[in-house]
C-alpha cells in the first residue's frame, strides 16, 4: 500500500485494514495525517448527531397498535384527509371497483410490500442487462422504463415460485412490481388491504402484480402496461 | 425474528428494537430530510409499516439495518407523495442548536446541510448507523466500490468547506 491508497482508504471511513496499519506505522506523513482525521472525525460524528426530539422513543412507542391508543400517525392523517377529499370528488366511481374484489394473488402482493419488500431490497439488485434478458419475453424493460424510473429489479421468491421485483417510480407515486413469468391470469384481478392497493393482470407471458398506496396510481400504471 | 414466537415477545422485541435505535433513526431521517419535523414524521410511519411486518421478520441480529431501510424507503414514499419534501431544507431545520458543537462543529453541521443527499445518506449510515460498505451498498442497491467512492467525496467536500475555516481559527489561536 502506497500514500494515495492509504489516504483514499481513510476517507472512505472504512475499518482500518492490516496493510493500512502497517503503511501508516512505517510512514511518519500518514500517521500525522490519522491524527488529523481522527479530529475530523470526531467532529463529523458530533455534527451528524443533531439532538433528538424528548420523550421521542416513548411517543414512537405509543403510535405503534400494540402498546397505545389506535392513532394514526400525523402525516397520515393529514394525507387522509387530503386523499378523502380528492378521493370522494375524483375517483369514488374508481375505487368502487376495488370493494369486495380481494383476490389471494393480490393480496400476497400486498404481504409481499409490507413483509418482504425491504429485506429483497437489501438482498441487492441485479444488473440492468440481466434483467432485459430475462423479461424479454415477459415484459420487456424498456416498457417499464417508458412509465417510470426503476429504482430496483432482481429476482426473489415470491409463492412458490420466483418473481421480479421491481420498484417503479412513476411521476405521482412508488410502486412495486412483481412480474411472475411462470405465473397466468385467466383476467385482471385486485386487493385492498390495510391503505394499499394491488392489481395482478396477465402479460403476454406470465403476469405482474402491481402494488401501490394510491388506487388510481396502480390502474394508472396497469393501463399504461397492458397499453 | 421467529414465526413460533408469541405476539407478546414480537411486540416486546420491537419496543425494545425502537428504544435503542430511534435517536439515530430520527437522525438518519433529518439528514435525509434536513426537517426535524419531517424526520419525526417519516420515522413514526416506518415504524408503523415495521411494527406491522414485524412478525415475519426473521433474522433478528439484522433488525438494526432493517429498520434503517424502513426508514430510508419511507423518505422516498413521502418525497415521491408529497412536494414539500423534495425542497429539504427549512429554517428550523437548520437553527438547531446543540451545546455540544463548537464552532468548528458549526461549520461541519453547515457543511452537511450543503452536501448533496447521495453523499449525505451513505456517509450517516457509516457513521450514525455502523454499518459497513457492504451493507451500506446492499441498502442503496449499488456496488461497495461505489459507497466507497460516494463515501471518500463526501469527506473531501466536508474538507474543503471547513478546513478554510479550521485554518483561520487556528491561525487566531496563533496570534
Amino acid at each position: 500500500m502506497n500514500c494515495l491508497d492509504y489516504r483514499r482508504f481513510l476517507l472512505s471511513g472504512a475499518a482500518e485494514t492490516e496493510a493500512m496499519r502497517d503503511h501508516r506505522t512505517a510512514c511518519g506523513p500518514c500517521s500525522d495525517l490519522l491524527k488529523e482525521h481522527a479530529a475530523f472525525e470526531g467532529e463529523l460524528r458530533c455534527a451528524l448527531e443533531v439532538p433528538v426530539p424528548a420523550e421521542l422513543a416513548d411517543r414512537l412507542v405509543k403510535t405503534l397498535p400494540a402498546f397505545g391508543p389506535a392513532e394514526a400517525p400525523r402525516q397520515d392523517r393529514r394525507r387522509f384527509l387530503a386523499a378523502a377529499a380528492v378521493v370522494a370528488g375524483a375517483f369514488g366511481v374508481g375505487l368502487y371497483a376495488w370493494r369486495g374484489r380481494d383476490d389471494p394473488m393480490a393480496l400476497a402482493c400486498i404481504q409481499f410490500v409490507m413483509k418482504d419488500e425491504a429485506k429483497s431490497i437489501m438482498m441487492g439488485a441485479m444488473p440492468r442487462a440481466d434483467a432485459a434478458r430475462v423479461l424479454a419475453d415477459t415484459l420487456p424493460i424498456e416498457r417499464l422504463e417508458r412509465i417510470g424510473q426503476i429504482r430496483h429489479i432482481a429476482p426473489c421468491p415470491f409463492g412458490e415460485g420466483t418473481a421480479y421485483h421491481v420498484i417503479l417510480m412513476v411521476p405521482q407515486d412508488k410502486v412495486t412490481l412483481l412480474i411472475m413469468p411462470d405465473r397466468s391470469m385467466p383476467s385482471r384481478v385486485r386487493a385492498a388491504h390495510d391503505g394499499m392497493y394491488a392489481s395482478v393482470m396477465p402479460l403476454r407471458k406470465g403476469s405482474v402484480g402491481i402494488v401501490g398506496t394510491n388506487a388510481a396510481v396502480v390502474d394508472s400504471v396497469a393501463g399504461a402496461l397492458k397499453a | 425474528m421467529d414465526n413460533a414466537v408469541s405476539t407478546g415477545a414480537t411486540d416486546e422485541f420491537f419496543e425494545q428494537a425502537v428504544r435503542t435505535h430511534a435517536g439515530d433513526l430520527y437522525r438518519f431521517a433529518y439528514w435525509l430530510a434536513r426537517n426535524r419535523q419531517q424526520a419525526e414524521d417519516i420515522v413514526q410511519n416506518a415504524l408503523l409499516r415495521g411494527w406491522r411486518a414485524s412478525p415475519r421478520v426473521r433474522d433478528r441480529a439484522a433488525v438494526k439495518a432493517w429498520l434503517f431501510s424502513i426508514v430510508r424507503n419511507e423518505y422516498h414514499r413521502a418525497t415521491a407523495q408529497d412536494a414539500r419534501h423534495a425542497g429539504g431544507v427549512d429554517a428550523d431545520g437548520i437553527d438547531i442548536i446543540d451545546e455540544r458543537a463548537s464552532p468548528f462543529g458549526m461549520e461541519m453541521r453547515d457543511a452537511l446541510m450543503a452536501l448533496p443527499s447521495s453523499f449525505a445518506e451513505p456517509l450517516a449510515l457509516q457513521v450514525l448507523g455502523g454499518f459497513s460498505c457492504a451493507e451500506i451498498a446492499a441498502m442503496l442497491e449499488t456496488t461497495e466500490g461505489a459507497v466507497m467512492t460516494r463515501l471518500t467525496r463526501a469527506r473531501q467536500a466536508l474538507k474543503r468547506l471547513i478546513l478554510p475555516i479550521e485554518a483561520k481559527e487556528r491561525k487566531g489561536e496563533r496570534s
